[in-house]
């Protein structure tokens, strides 16, 4: 509820600037604690309360505390529905203009008017936006923020382009990638500009595996076209980020995607007289905070991106922990209990190796946070299970534990800290899937070593789905093609959406294979091998496939060979094709008759010789 | 470009759905989705220049959540619209802005 003041004043308990991850945790704390939403006004520039999270379609990290293995948009949703029922105030399309001495300045969008309000307490929850890169034609059209191509693919469903180029392998322009090529787009390269990759390593095989190239070492140089991308240049660089002079390659995309991190927006951090520092570790300027994410004005408080560029797990958090301060001032009541413990859940989340830089950052805050006491060592891969196994290709620590939660027979363990590289126990292992389906970082494979040949499961988020049977092409962990292969079965997951695909791959080679691609979609087996009868590569490996091995019989199915020229062009393609997927060489194969008239044979000519007509005549 | 028909996870039963609104750029009628912005109806379309510059050079958007301000349209003869965040509505005019953009008045 909102209270009227004089002057046309609206007055609020606490105003949360930010319907985010953070704000709205944030705001729950606080409805949750005062027990009363009315007195909570949540304002956003937005359409829909929930930031970014309506754009994420991959499933998050963490621990299911903080809805690990939900995907981002099911995350917003759940919490603005948790908001909603607590009877928090959302005043959408609604920018706040301004904090003044006096008052805060929202500026509706809708309604086209300006109102006022004044609040007891203030979180600020603005968030990030996106970093720019300076190259030649960087304003082009077609050159977009990699957030904002997530906004209008998967919020809107409208794609900017086909070809994509992504500057940036931190996890944004990873996961960016991967959205882009489940959405049926191509990814051309990801250019990153350091020598190593910055995001998540389980984010990037997630890519590499489907043939997409990581250029370490490059950045874009420029953008080409007219009036809208149509390529762009790009080069290796030097230990300083410059350009090497003969490196450029001009590569032919219609969309460049930016991902070259986020900057907190903390104008209006600014605006209330909070100290602003700039911290490089933190994502630049920030807001200065205590470890209860207050800023050096009593009143306001910030939390998630804003007061350091990190993950939505963390963002959520820190709104709990500001949300819980505020109730407790407005309330009385002793909240500590609650504080402290979403203080120790954030010391978990920061202790791996990629919260070195947050840590770093808040040093300079004086706040610190510890590090290590986790789990580091990769275990070794059974070399040949006889039994279905799952093996773990999450090698490093990163504070995600899905894997060890889901798992049935409690065979797979993080070692006591959420940071550890998960183990699987081998004697307690099912071979179930239930991990494959719930690891967010799709890093988690089966395994089985049969009599005859070698099976290998592997999450699967694509469409078409696979046809059991149908033959493919096996690539390995960086998408090249290393032998031809065949859909075992398929483990549809309609509830979580990643299903698992079980390949036939030759043995010995279940280390090896870790993605397919459909024979049928590559360009070679459309290719045709009977000219006259257009009977394709793709048309007679579906026969062999199925069971049919043999030249004459393909040959009454398929007409091939039964055209004008009478099977020259294509018996030999055929019985090469016919030994390559049997595995019978050629030399042994049957060759099938060749039958009279070599060549077409006018009937005009026959008849005469028939009737004894000279052909001189 | 385009509308997405069909993805592994999202529900886009909507980018198929027949309710629909119409407006207008650049005097041309666009067909929109009812949860569409300005600037998502108009990428469906295949239209991504927004703009021009006071040097005459080409704008489309840049950060689809209103902070860029790099999708500036002039939406009813009011220029400075930024076309991320601004919902579709049946009817209106949108144009591309030139430069700053001239209000009438």
């Amino acid at each position: 509820m909102v209270d009227n003041e004089a002057g046309g004043r609206k007055h609020v308990d606490a105003i949360v600037i930010g319907a985010g991850p953070a704000g709205l945790c944030g705001a729950i704390a606080i409805a949750e604690s005062i027990g009363d939403g009315t007195k909570v006004l949540v304002v956003d520039e937005g359409i829909e309360p929930g930031g970014q999270l309506p754009k994420q379609t991959h499933k998050f990290f963490g621990h299911e505390g903080f809805y690990a293995s939900v995907r981002g948009f099911e995350i917003g949703k759940r919490l603005v529905d948790k908001a909603k029922e607590l009877g928090i105030d959302f005043l959408m399309q609604t920018t706040l203009a301004g904090i003044y001495e006096d008052s805060i300045v929202a500026y509706d969008r809708n309604s086209n008017s300006v109102s006022e309000y004044t609040a007891d307490y203030i979180l600020i929850a603005t968030g990030a936006s996106e970093r720019f890169l300076l190259f030649k034609n960087n304003t082009l059209p077609g050159v977009y923020g990699a957030g904002a191509v997530q906004t209008l693919m998967n919020q809107y469903k409208v794609m900017p382009g086909k070809s994509f180029l992504i500057i940036g392998a931190g996890n944004i322009g990873l996961i960016v990638a991967y959205q882009l090529l489940q959405a049926g787009a191509k990814v051309k390269a990801i250019v990153e500009a350091t020598s190593k990759i910055g995001g998540y390593m389980v984010h990037a095989n997630k890519i590499m595996r489907l043939g997409v190239p990581i250029l370490l070492n490059h950045t874009i140089i420029s953008a080409l076209g007219e009036d809208r991308v149509e390529g762009a240049i790009i080069a290796q660089v030097d230990g300083k980020f410059k350009p090497i002079p003969g490196t450029e390659k001009e590569i032919t995309v219609d969309t460049i995607c930016l991902a070259v991190g986020l900057q907190p927006s903390v104008e209006l951090v600014a605006q209330t007289g909070g100290e602003i520092r700039y911290i490089s570790e933190l994502g630049g300027y920030v807001p200065v905070r205590d470890e209860n994410m207050k800023t050096t004005v009593d009143n306001v408080y910030v939390a998630g991106d804003l007061s350091g560029i990190e993950e939505a797990s963390t963002a959520m958090i820190e709104g709990y922990i500001a949300g819980y301060n505020i109730a407790q001032k407005i309330t009385g009541k002793d909240l500590s209990e609650k504080i402290t413990d979403m203080k120790n859940e954030l010391v978990e989340f920061r202790k791996g190796p990629f919260a070195a830089k947050v840590r770093e950052g808040l040093k300079k805050m004086g706040i610190s946070f510890p590090s290590g006491g986790y789990r580091e060592e990769i275990q070794q891969i059974p070399s040949s299970p006889s039994k279905l196994k799952a093996v773990i290709e999450c090698p490093q620590a990163i504070p995600c534990n899905p894997c060890e939660t889901s798992c049935p027979t409690g065979a797979i363990n993080t070692g006591g800290n959420i940071n550890g590289v998960p183990q699987v126990d081998y004697e307690k292992c099912t071979g179930c899937g239930i991990c494959v389906t719930k690891c967010p970082g799709l890093a988690i494979f089966l395994m089985q070593q049969r009599e005859e040949h070698s099976i290998v499961g592997i999450p699967y988020e694509f469409l078409p789905i696979p046809e059991k049977g149908s033959s493919v092409k096996l690539l390995d962990k960086n998408g090249k093609y290393v032998a031809d292969g065949q859909i075992d079965r398929v483990m549809i997951n309609r509830k979580e959406k990643t299903h698992i695909v079980f390949l036939k791959v030759p043995k010995g080679m279940e280390g090896v294979v870790r993605h397919f691609e459909m024979s049928t979609a590559s360009e070679e087996s459309q290719a045709y091998i009977c000219r006259c009868e257009e009977v394709s590569r793709n048309d007679v490996e579906k026969l062999i496939d199925a069971g049919i091995t043999d030249y004459e019989e393909i040959r009454r199915v398929l007409r091939i060979g039964m055209g004008p020229c009478g099977g020259k062009t294509c018996r030999s393609v055929v019985l090469q094709i016919i030994s390559e997927k049997t595995g019978v060489p050629i030399s042994e194969s049957r060759l099938g008759a060749f039958r009279p008239p070599v060549i077409p044979l006018p009937i005009d000519a026959i008849v005469r010789y028939a009737k004894g007509v000279d052909t001189d005549e | 470009m385009g509308r997405l028909v069909e993805h592994p996870i999202l529900d886009v039963k909507s980018s198929t759905s027949k309710a629909h609104v119409v407006f207008y750029f650049e005097g041309q009628p666009i067909c929109a989705l009812p949860s569409d912005t300005i600037a998502s109806a108009l990428i469906a379309n295949g239209i991504d220049i927004f703009g021009f510059t006071e040097h005459n050079h080409a704008r489309g958007f840049f950060c689809a959540i209103g902070k860029c301000s790099s999708c500036l349209v002039e939406v009813d003869g009011i220029p400075n619209v930024r076309s991320c965040i601004t919902p579709v509505r049946d009817g209106i005019n949108v144009r591309r802005q030139e430069g700053r953009g001239k209000p009438k008045w």
